[in-house]
């Protein structure tokens, strides 16, 4: 029912397992980045795969999961800090069914299943968003804070705001896998 | 925000056996039976649709929004329901409260030079990652990184107020107790609860009087009687004698008037004084200044249970575990009834448009409607239910004959039954597959009739795919109407019933002869909204002249 989310052709490269990923998005250090499948980079996203855990060997940096979406202008960054004198990325886990709205900026260490995040939030170092969880547009979530699941987090800093209904996995699991069926292709 | 659907709750409306039909829509007040389909539960039992404000609900776990803790029901009392860990928030801005080693984090690059919860050096201090208030400014400072709370604790328990209110707690438990024994045994249950509060208010109106004189005694049966029935009411209290006296709690806290009146003298920045969302769990003596506040041990959040109010079957049960977004039982109206999305036609109709002038429905896509127009809108049936159903949609008349029309099919149409194949086929060969199925059934039929009762061409079933039908309907806006085109609309829908118990009537009529005879009819109503339609300029123009 809903309008297609039409797309240039061109911009767009699909991968074997349906991820779909801007030409114009900046993508850094791509074997260190994970996508599930079906996942969409809109352009304009800045994904910081390169700022890995110092030390040998491969490294996971960013990982996304399914029917995920990082929004125009999103800028995914793992999260850092200085741990007995060390400074250190640390990795960023992210799990299926996950929006991220336009302009935000994701610092977390964590976010779990069917949870969305609006347009333009802030979303802290080393923060925690379980399943279910959703952070209203235009939050500021500061670093360090749990996002406990089915909750509603919204305000500068952001806040618990209300309980999220029980039937909240299944809408967002509807709602970002139809919008990954909007999203087309379009010859122009 | 428009077009939108929701869905009605009757738990507002006085009920006398009949479906209890929905307040108009145009009613602000209205709203508040009505509710998006996800918010709603399902009573089997009842076969009702119920909604939070309805429901009973009764907690089935506690546990900590920060540390995520699962808070033993018998110890939440004893730690005041907040957390008892190392949970804490600001008392400027609320957000959580990390704990930090001595030397303070550097944020001239907002990099902290020592680790956050990291061995380092005593004492520990609380602070703020977004407002960097911190703790040692209020002298809370702690030898070891562990058990916080426990050491807050004792601050709090300390404290005047709250050793007054467990001496008050002390001093009125034994009559509660007395009290309820007796109305337990010799009253009924009704009037218990009349006499524990009168006497509650004797015993709170003597202490009063104490205190403040010129207020009188408060007395229920009035002040005339009042010497005779002080020796006739055995539930009279031994009088309460306070430790501090009232007045002094001001000067505990620092405040009162001259101090408060200095304060704001010197004030520079209203930051200075605490705003009352700052001071809210805080006693009312306490001083305003926002220099003062301590840190909040973190309140406990709970898992609830759900429960039909009516025949107390559970409709809500989560799982044990706090994280987990599993249920052990979830009845949501959304496993029940058809799932309808509202749209205006898009896409193709209004590409067709582009290169005409712009037309009656082509305003649609915004959501503005103009008046004087008709413009067509969809609403698409999605069945949830794993066999197919039989739809009838009737909107309510409006009651304003100058305001707008609705048409909608109202013959009634059929949604194919839900498949679980359905959903992990790939998305996009869903749309081809279907297709043959689109020509038989009700889908010719509602078209003829259509036709030859030449109306609008809009109205009918447009498309059949999966498990959703789309039907399309169109509003007539009169002209000169102004505001949100929103009117009621009552669903029918009948299914085949999955208990072919014969005693359990209720809802279950057999609708048709040919069916077989477990088929159910459930109806219920809707709010449809479909946004505000706004006079045209020239519209306006014409009608003055």
């Amino acid at each position: 029912m809903d309008a297609p989310v039409y797309y240039s052709k061109t911009e767009f490269i699909e991968t074997d397992t349906g991820n779909k990923v801007s030409r114009r998005a900046t993508i850094a250090g791509p074997q260190n980045i994970i996508l599930g499948g079906k996942t969409i980079i809109s352009s304009g996203a800045i994904i910081r795969g390169d700022l890995r855990r110092t030390g040998p060997g491969h490294a996971v940096v960013i990982s996304l999961g399914r029917y995920c979406l990082v929004g125009d202008g999103c800028i995914m960054r793992p999260p850092y800090k200085t741990y007995r004198g060390n400074f250190n990325y640390y990795p960023m886990k992210i799990g299926d069914h996950v929006h991220i709205g336009a302009g935000t900026v994701v610092e977390a260490a964590t976010i779990g299943n069917h949870v969305v995040v609006g347009k333009n939030c802030i979303i802290g170092k080393f923060t925690i968003i379980k399943d279910c969880a959703q952070v209203a547009d235009n939050t500021v979530i500061p670093p360090n804070t749990v996002i406990p699941a089915l909750a509603l987090f919204a305000g500068s800093p952001g806040r618990f705001v209300e309980d999220l209904p029980e039937s909240t996995q299944e809408m967002v699991e509807a709602q970002t896998k139809q919008y990954y069926t909007r999203f087309q292709p379009l010859d122009r | 925000m428009w077009p939108s659907i929701q869905y009605y709750c009757p738990c507002m409306s006085a009920t006398n056996g009949q479906t209890p039909s929905p307040p108009p829509p145009t009613l602000a007040s209205s709203s508040a039976s009505f509710h998006p389909l996800h918010n709603l539960y399902f009573c089997e039992e009842c076969d009702i649709v119920r909604c939070n404000r309805c429901v009973s609900v009764e907690v089935s776990g506690y546990y900590c929004p920060n540390c995520l803790f699962e808070v033993p029901s018998a110890s939440v009392r004893a730690e005041k329901n907040r957390c008892a860990r190392n949970c804490f928030s600001c008392p400027i801005c609320r957000s959580t409260l990390s704990v930090v080693a001595s030397d303070p984090p550097d944020d001239g690059d907002g990099r902290p030079s020592v680790s956050l919860s990291n061995v380092g050096e005593a004492p520990y201090f609380l602070y703020c990652n977004h407002c960097r208030w911190d703790s040692a400014g209020v002298d809370i400072t702690f030898e070891k990184p562990t058990g916080l709370a426990a050491q807050l604790q004792k601050f709090e328990d300390s404290a005047p107020e709250s050793l007054e209110f467990e001496r008050l707690k002390e001093h009125f438990e034994p009559f509660l107790r007395t009290s309820s024994l007796s109305s337990s045994s010799h009253l009924p249950a009704v009037s218990s609860h009349h006499l524990h509060t009168s006497s509650a208010t004797a015993a709170a109106s003597a202490a009063l009087a104490r205190e403040i004189p010129g207020v009188g005694k408060h007395n229920p049966l009035g002040r005339s009687r009042a010497g005779r029935d002080r020796t006739a009411n055995k539930d009279e209290m031994p009088e309460y004698k306070s430790r501090v006296e009232a007045g002094v709690f001001s000067q505990l806290g620092g405040g009162g008037d001259d101090v408060d009146v200095e304060l704001l003298k010197h004030m520079e920045t209203v930051e200075e004084v605490a705003k009352l969302d700052q001071r809210w769990g805080n006693s009312w003596a306490a001083s305003l200044r926002s220099s003062d506040l301590r840190p909040h041990r973190i309140p406990l959040h709970s898992k609830v249970s759900k429960r039909c109010p009516a025949c107390r079957h559970i409709l809500i049960k989560p799982e044990q575990k706090a994280q987990s977004v599993r249920y052990k039982i979830k009845l949501v109206a959304a496993n029940y009834l058809p799932a309808i999305t509202v749209g205006f036609p898009q896409t193709q109709a209004t590409r067709r448009v582009t290169s005409k002038a712009p037309s009656s429905g082509a305003d649609g896509k915004n959501g503005v409607m103009q008046s004087g127009t008709s413009n067509p809108f969809q609403l698409a049936l999605t069945n949830p239910l794993y066999d197919p159903i039989q739809v009838r949609l009737s909107p309510q008349r409006v009651a304003d004959a100058r305001s707008y029309q609705v048409s909608l099919p109202t013959t009634p149409f059929s949604i194919a039954a839900f498949a679980e194949a359905w959903e992990y086929d790939d998305d996009e060969d869903m749309f081809g597959v279907e297709d043959d199925e689109l020509g038989i059934g009700d889908v010719g039929r509602g078209t003829r009739d259509k036709e030859a009762r030449g109306r609008l061409k809009n109205v009918g079933v447009l498309e059949r795919r999966a498990n959703v039908t789309t039907v399309g309907g169109e509003v007539n806006i009169k002209p000169g109407f102004r505001g949100n085109v929103k009117f009621n609309m009552l669903v029918t829908y009948t299914y085949r019933s999955d208990d072919p118990l014969p005693s359990e009537d209720g809802a279950g009529t057999p609708s048709r002869s040919t069916k077989p005879p477990e088929v159910k009819t459930f109806s219920f109503y809707t709010v449809i909204d479909l946004g505000p339609s706004v006079v045209p300029k020239d519209d306006k123009l014409d009608a003055e002249s």
